[in-house]
């Protein structure tokens, strides 16, 4: 019973902090149209920042997040309108070329890390690591919750963006209805170098926050990309607050099937899962997606 | 030029080759259709006018099946079509073009053209779309990419793709709007050519030169409902609609 | 037709210098032409839904494997098949496994559909790590078979009939027309009476099942296969970027992409050995051909240039909502 309790509360805390970059993952999709397969390689890019920050400056693995918030979301701010281009050009086939431009970015960043930083594991310490909370008969790493309190800030943070505020407005409309939003006077160019800017800074401190719970390195991004994809297609592509819930889903699938059936397993499984919702209800669970 | 016919109107014909019946279609709240009920007769040239967001370019894509309706009955030649998929819709003989232009962008004229022949009647479709190349003016162009044509031109070549598919009711959207006189001369000579073939149309325009040159019978539709229908003369007379609906004094 | 008999003098000097090429070069450069051959062959047949279709598939690397995997198990050691018998089995069984990914997806957007494929090569990399009967990471042995003109001319057939195939089916036929004008505008041709979604689910089984024979062929050609090998999504990596370099729902393009690519990396290979930053070579070639080369080196020989409007012609930025004609 203990152990059903912890795995599930576990399960619920890493979910908060993937729910943080999927959010950020279904507005992109929302407002440029283009699944990111480099989210994966967002995540392991903070990660090593906080490594490299740890590591070099012996500063605490918690300073990285802002850092890693400034500096990857100036990346993202620069990359945003190369994507809002390409899945725009007169080319061929836009749809297409975009995706094959995030899958491309995603490779060049999963080769480039293991070039230049190869195969190995990292950790990231902080002040939390190896403290604990007891919360009745269960124990969880302290670091978790930090995560997860961090998470909730972050999450809530956007909701409040999203739905109390103008811009939030012209977010969610361009991403219901691209045209209709052009015609209400949205620069969409500029509003998506924006988005995929504060998606990729929210992405990369997720990448602090995963690095600091578990560890880092170049190969694990395609695991986060999976996660992200998953979370899309439970929630159905484009919808935000669905995302939130197929988040903690997934958290709480991850950490039962690591406990109980094997940790070598938890992929297949989320794999498995995955393939069915798309078979049985391609639109996500809620039927809400674009 | 004037290509409307003396003979009684065809509404009236026992066996309409398009019947619609108490059509029905939301898009959130809005009432795309509320109600709609009209027919176009054999070999009839009847013409859709009204204000923008009346619904008719909604009711073309509810009789195409690209939009499926929420109630109502579609009769098409003698068959029930409501909430029939496109393509079996087609394949029947029912053929439209699009408001905006719906190129095959990376394809060649010719290559649109025999595209449109591709499912049916494919036997003798080059000699065809040479056929159209030259009735539509399109020979010069022809093995150029649609994307390269210009926006006239594309409505050429739209209309040409419907043209290829043989098809006895032709559901044309706009298909003269914004292009240059001689290409419309060209697809209005097209259209009384076909129609002497047996082919029947259904066009939503707002030049009201064209509606009353072509059309042998005007449909009037406002918020998702049939207004009122009736010769071009009649309707024009009646000023109370012009000016609630069309919004244009004649 | 005066374009069937250009291309009919291609197909011959290719015949003719795919038979003389064995008495040619010694053994070492013929493994080299055996594996160009197999990487033009899949490139083919991911261009066929990739490049005609405008459907992206990032999970080929899936089909390639279940070929190998079900050739390596029906030659080994209860059932010990003869080679040839074993690529029925394997078209079969990546026909219905195509069925089962595509039917429900290909309806959606192009991004359900990559993800789609994607999942599916990674869950049967996983699927094939755990399993005992596909011996786990470790993988399974075939029966040596060690004759490289054997290899070679096999290969050369696959590759030829897949070319064949294509060139017919694709660039020759009603089937192509109807391909090309649903990758164009999803909604024209359907009112046009095509059956978007049972053309699109044709050509993708006849591209998973293409790329299928290859595996087969590999998996008797290299003896020993394993999850990486066979599944890796560095083989899907490969067919991307051979497709994109040489120039998307083209003839050539695959055939292109895929022989210059296959030979540098072989170059790089045995300057450098096997080396990570041969991926992120990869990952930079895409992006770069994206931004910079949208109709691969096929487009660059183009008859008449299209216009091609690059990315960076289009810094002025113009309005959203143009583009999306096609699928939702």
């Amino acid at each position: 019973m203990d152990l059903l309790l912890q795995t599930l509360l576990n399960g619920l805390l890493i979910g908060g902090v993937i729910a943080t970059f999927t959010i950020g993952f279904q507005l992109t999709f929302g407002v440029l149209h283009v699944i990111d397969f480099a989210v994966g390689g967002w995540v392991v890019l903070g990660g090593y920042l906080a490594y490299y920050m740890t590591a070099l400056l012996k500063l605490d693995g918690f300073f990285a997040i802002p850092v890693a918030f400034l500096l990857f979301g100036a990346i993202g701010y620069l990359i945003g309108p190369i994507l809002y281009n390409v899945r725009n050009s007169r080319t061929a086939r836009p749809e297409l070329m975009a995706l094959a431009l995030t899958f491309g970015l995603f490779t060049l960043l999963r080769g480039g890390m293991l070039t230049v930083w190869g195969f190995n594991t990292h950790t990231v310490p902080t002040a939390l690591s190896g403290e604990s909370l007891a919360v009745g008969p269960v124990t969880v790493p302290m670091i978790r919750v930090a995560a997860a309190v961090f998470a909730i800030v972050i999450a809530g943070g956007l909701f409040l963006f999203l739905y109390r505020t103008r811009y939030g407005l012209a977010i969610r409309a361009t991403a219901e209805n691209r045209q209709n939003a052009a015609l209400m006077g949205v620069n969409i160019r500029r509003l998506s170098a924006n988005v995929y800017g504060l998606y990729a800074g929210i992405t990369a401190m997720a990448g602090v926050l995963m690095a600091a719970i578990f560890s880092v390195n170049p190969e694990i991004g395609l695991r986060y990309t999976l996660f992200a994809f998953f979370v899309a297609v439970l929630a159905g592509l484009g919808s935000v607050g669905g995302a939130l819930v197929a988040a903690l889903m997934l958290g709480v699938i991850e950490a039962f099937v690591s406990t109980y059936v094997g940790s070598s397993y938890s992929l297949l499984a989320i794999f498995a899962t995955l393939f069915l919702v798309l078979l049985v209800s391609p639109r996500g669970i809620l039927r809400r997606g674009l | 030029m004037n290509t409307a016919t003396t003979s009684s109107p065809p509404s009236q014909s026992s066996d309409p080759i398009l019947t619609v019946r108490d059509l029905f279609r939301q898009f959130g709240g809005i009432k795309a259709a509320d109600g709609v009920n009209l027919e176009v007769g054999r070999c009839e040239i009847a013409g859709l006018i009204g204000p923008n967001g009346s619904g008719k370019s909604t009711l073309f894509s509810l009789v195409a099946g690209t939009v499926k309706p929420d109630s109502g009955q579609i009769r098409f030649d003698g068959r029930e079509i409501a909430g029939m998929n496109a393509h079996r819709i087609a394949r029947l003989g029912l053929a439209r073009t699009f408001q905006i232009p719906a190129m095959f962008d990376n394809m060649t004229v010719t290559e649109n053209l025999l595209a449109a022949a591709a499912q049916g009647h494919w036997h003798g479709a080059k000699d065809r779309a040479a056929e159209t190349l030259s009735l539509l003016k399109l020979d010069q162009v022809a093995q150029n990419r649609a994307s390269d044509l210009s926006g006239g031109q594309q409505k050429l070549l739209e209309f040409g793709r419907v043209v290829m598919r043989q098809a006895s009711l032709i559901l044309l959207d706009e298909v003269t709007a914004g292009v240059h006189p001689n290409i419309r001369k060209i697809i209005l000579d097209a259209i009384a050519r076909l129609r002497e073939r047996g082919i029947s149309f259904f066009i939503i325009e707002h030049d009201m030169e064209m509606v009353r040159n072509v059309c042998d019978r005007i449909i009037v539709m406002d918020a998702g409902r049939v207004v009122t229908s009736g010769a071009f003369e009649d309707i024009v007379r009646d000023s109370e609609v012009m000016q609630t609906y069309l919004g244009r004094p004649q | 037709m005066k374009s069937h008999w250009a291309d009919l003098i291609i197909l011959v000097v290719v015949v003719v210098v795919l038979a003389l090429l064995p008495v040619l070069v010694n053994n070492y450069w013929l493994r080299i032409a055996t594996g160009a051959l197999m990487w033009a062959g899949l490139a083919c047949s991911w261009n066929m839904l990739g490049g005609y279709a405008g459907y992206i598939n990032f999970g080929q690397s899936a089909f390639f494997g279940l070929g190998a995997y079900t050739t390596a198990l029906l030659m080994g050691d209860p059932i010990n098949l003869p080679f040839f018998a074993t690529i029925p089995a394997g078209i079969a069984v990546t026909a219905i496994c195509a069925i089962i990914i595509g039917a429900p997806t290909l309806r959606l957007r192009g991004a359900y559909f990559a993800i789609a494929t994607w999942a599916f090569a990674e869950a049967l990399t996983q699927f094939a790590n755990v399993m005992d009967f596909t011996g786990g990471i470790g993988g399974l042995n075939l029966p040596p078979f060690l004759n490289e003109r054997f290899f070679y001319f096999t290969m050369s057939g696959a590759a030829v009939l897949t070319y064949l195939v294509t060139w017919a089916l694709f660039e020759h036929s009603r089937f192509g027309l109807k391909v090309k004008a649903l990758r164009d505008h999803e909604p024209a041709a359907e009112a046009m009476g095509i059956n978007t979604s049972l053309v699109k689910l044709q050509t993708f089984v006849l591209s998973a099942v293409t790329a299928a024979v290859f595996g087969a062929i590999f998996a008797y050609w290299v003896t020993f296969i394993n999850p990486k090998s066979v599944f890796g999504g560095d083989i899907t990596d490969q067919m991307v970027v051979m497709v994109l370099l040489g120039g998307l729902g083209s003839l050539r393009g695959p055939a292109i992409g895929g022989i210059g690519l296959f030979v540098v990396s072989r170059l790089i290979w045995m300057r450098w050995g096997d080396t990570a930053f041969y991926i992120a070579i990869l990952g930079a070639a895409i992006v770069l051909v994206v931004l910079f080369l949208p109709n691969g080196i096929a487009g660059l020989f183009a008859r008449r240039p299209a216009k091609s409007v690059t990315v960076l012609d289009k810094a002025a930025g113009k309005l959203a909502g143009t583009g999306e004609g096609g699928r939702n």
